[in-house]
């Protein structure tokens, strides 16, 4: 369990966070990845560095959003925000951790000039949804597809 | 975010080009393989960026709330002084790095690694420019009898040795040295970008965001592959150890605590609105972001050595082995990396020459405290010119025939004198007479003389 006393507060995140990131993860998902939260990482911060955020208490990260502006994706020519990853520590869950990343995040977005942000939920995991909905977003007429190549014959 | 992109007027432009040509000869192999190592980014450009839409009055020291200055002859002398330091300072840092890091870029052995750091290089070049740019684009004779042009000509006549900041001047040996010095050094670059980002001279303020989005993948090339080596070293591997990587980290850290100058100046920068901080306040921040990143490094360390353990058992194993406790099938609490003490190997700055060891233990006789950084410091490090020269101020320091102030002026190094041709054999090592040396990282606020 996290320490429920210390107030959360919220910066940009910095290469230094990757290990409690991974951390976080390994507490979500049961699997250790720092390499992956690497690559992910320095794409953002590569990006911009003030546009993906950690939450911290008393020192350590209880959360991260990353997301960024992009132009042109799906046939949308307008600067879109993107919010593409959360996660926050168990530990931590229900102090509105999420909702301090996503206003901060939010923010960003809206001095960098964007009208719109957009994000991808897991059907499975109706709670994002839920966490999202809060926040003011609604379903889009955006459909996510999906091919599994596995599954398909090769090079026919 | 907007930037407005310019290029340097023609001859300026291709004299950097054929100082690239000369430093960074594997800048077109970059190119060709840019798809390949670096897919989603956009391909390199030398240009010079300014970020649009920044806060255009003063955000600290005496003139808070004031518009930002536009032009150095708008300045108050000593402050457009200050200034040019800085930007002379930094350029200086760029194209010094460029040169260290060829040294021994082709000895890399992973090819990633080795492009990263081809890429940093070549950004590194984009920030000198940067510099180049804000000295050309600016009228500095108010505070430099040199035009910026005859500045821009000295700069790029620098050598290894002949830089303003003591770290720049050091000869990589190995690519270990190329990988440290992106996490430690750049780590510093990070911070003085940082600050300079609030910048009363609007120019230098515009110019720091695209250059701190740089630095990031700056700091990765030099963290991402630490970690990689730190668990090779966990799993035995042969080609590298904790103990050479604790030796690379001795040899760089203090250099990096020095970069930011004495730890009781930074007064004056602030009172000018150049910078947020203080040089102690920033040079604390580096201090405590480097212990965090030595934390993590022993972390993969245990985590690489027993990949079964979860994070918070991998956590206390950590705290036990901090705490100097073996772990039986794990590690011996010596295997792990140390955070050098700040006074450790230090010629600039508050503790400069003091006898400490990397725990912080206080040595009284020089010659065991020289034998004793013989064993903490890298091995091809100790023949070179700068540790000899280090050994031999501080034997004279201790035996009284050079003052304090003496020491501190009389780290050799290369310096141009005579002759303003940037291709003239002028350069030669000079070490300064008393009270005309470099000894500016530690007496001049922290940013060398103009």
């Amino acid at each position: 369990m996290g320490d429920q006393t210390s107030e959360v507060r919220i910066r940009p995140v910095e290469e230094l966070d990757i290990e409690d990131i991974a951390a976080i993860d390994e507490k979500i998902g049961g699997r250790y990845r720092p390499e992956v939260w690497e690559k992910r990482l320095f794409y953002y911060l590569r990006r911009d560095p003030e546009g993906s955020f950690v939450a911290t208490a008393g020192g350590k990260v209880v959360g991260f959003m990353l997301g960024e502006m992009r132009a042109g994706e799906f046939g949308m020519e307008e600067p879109t925000g993107w919010v593409e990853v959360l996660g926050v520590d168990p530990g931590f869950q229900g102090r509105t951790v999420g909702r301090q990343l996503a206003s901060a995040m939010l923010d960003r977005f809206r001095a960098q000039g964007a009208h719109r942000v957009q994000t991808l939920v897991d059907d499975t995991r109706p709670q994002i949804e839920a966490f999202f909905a809060a926040l003011g977003f609604h379903p889009a007429p955006v459909k996510a597809l999906a091919l599994e190549l596995d599954a398909t014959k090769r090079g026919s | 975010m907007s930037t407005n992109t310019t290029t340097l007027p023609g001859k300026f432009h291709d004299a950097v080009e054929r100082w690239r040509e000369r430093f960074l000869p594997d800048y077109s192999i970059l190119l060709d393989n840019w798809e390949k190592f670096f897919p989603t980014d956009e391909p390199f450009r030398l240009c010079a960026h300014r970020e649009c839409g920044m806060c255009t009055t003063i955000e600290v020291g005496d003139e808070q709330g004031k518009p930002k200055y536009t032009r150095a002859c708008e300045m108050r002398e000593e402050q457009a002084h200050h200034l040019l330091a800085a930007i002379r300072a930094q350029a200086s840092t760029e194209f010094g790095s460029i040169q260290q890091h060829q040294l021994t870029l082709a000895r890399a052995q992973q090819e990633q690694d080795q492009f990263w750091v081809l890429r940093m290089m070549a950004e590194e070049l984009r920030h000198g420019y940067q510099m180049l740019h804000l000295l050309l684009d600016d009228d500095w004779s108010s505070v430099s009898k040199e035009s910026g042009a005859e500045i821009v000509e000295e700069i790029l006549s620098m050598r290894t040795g002949s830089h303003v900041l003591g770290a720049f001047n050091i000869d990589f040996d190995s690519f270990v040295d190329n990988i440290i010095f992106c996490a430690l050094i750049d780590r510093v670059g990070k911070y003085q970008l940082s600050m300079q980002r609030v910048s009363a001279y609007q120019p230098m303020a515009e110019s720091m965001p695209q250059m701190l989005r740089e630095e990031a993948f700056h700091l990765a090339t030099g963290v991402v592959p630490w970690r990689r080596m730190v668990e090779d070293a966990a799993r035995g591997e042969v080609w590298v150890s904790m103990a050479v990587l604790q030796k690379h980290l001795n040899k760089w850290l203090p250099r990096g605590l020095e970069m930011f100058g004495h730890e009781k100046g930074g007064d004056t920068n602030v009172k000018f609105g150049l910078k947020p901080m203080k040089n102690g306040e920033a040079q604390d921040a580096y201090y405590q972001e480097v212990a965090k990143m030595v934390r993590d490094l022993n972390l993969r360390f245990v985590r690489a050595r027993k990949p079964e353990l979860d994070h918070a058992q991998a956590h206390a194993v950590l705290e036990r082995l901090l705490g100097g406790e073996v772990v039986e099938g794990v590690a011996r609490p010596e295997e792990l990396l140390r955070m050098p003490h700040r006074e450790f190997f230090r010629r600039r700055g508050e503790p400069a020459f003091h006898l400490v060891g990397v725990d912080g233990e206080v040595f009284t006789d020089v010659e065991e405290y020289v034998r004793y950084l013989s064993r903490e410091l890298p091995e091809q490090y100790l023949a070179g010119r700068d540790f000899q020269g280090f050994v031999e101020v501080l034997r004279k320091l201790v035996a009284g025939e050079l003052t304090f102030k003496e020491a501190t002026a009389a780290s050799p190094n290369l310096r141009r004198v005579g002759g303003v041709c940037p291709c003239s054999k002028s350069v030669r090592w000079v070490v300064d007479a008393p009270g005309n040396g470099d000894g500016a990282e530690a007496v001049h606020d922290g940013q060398p003389r103009a």
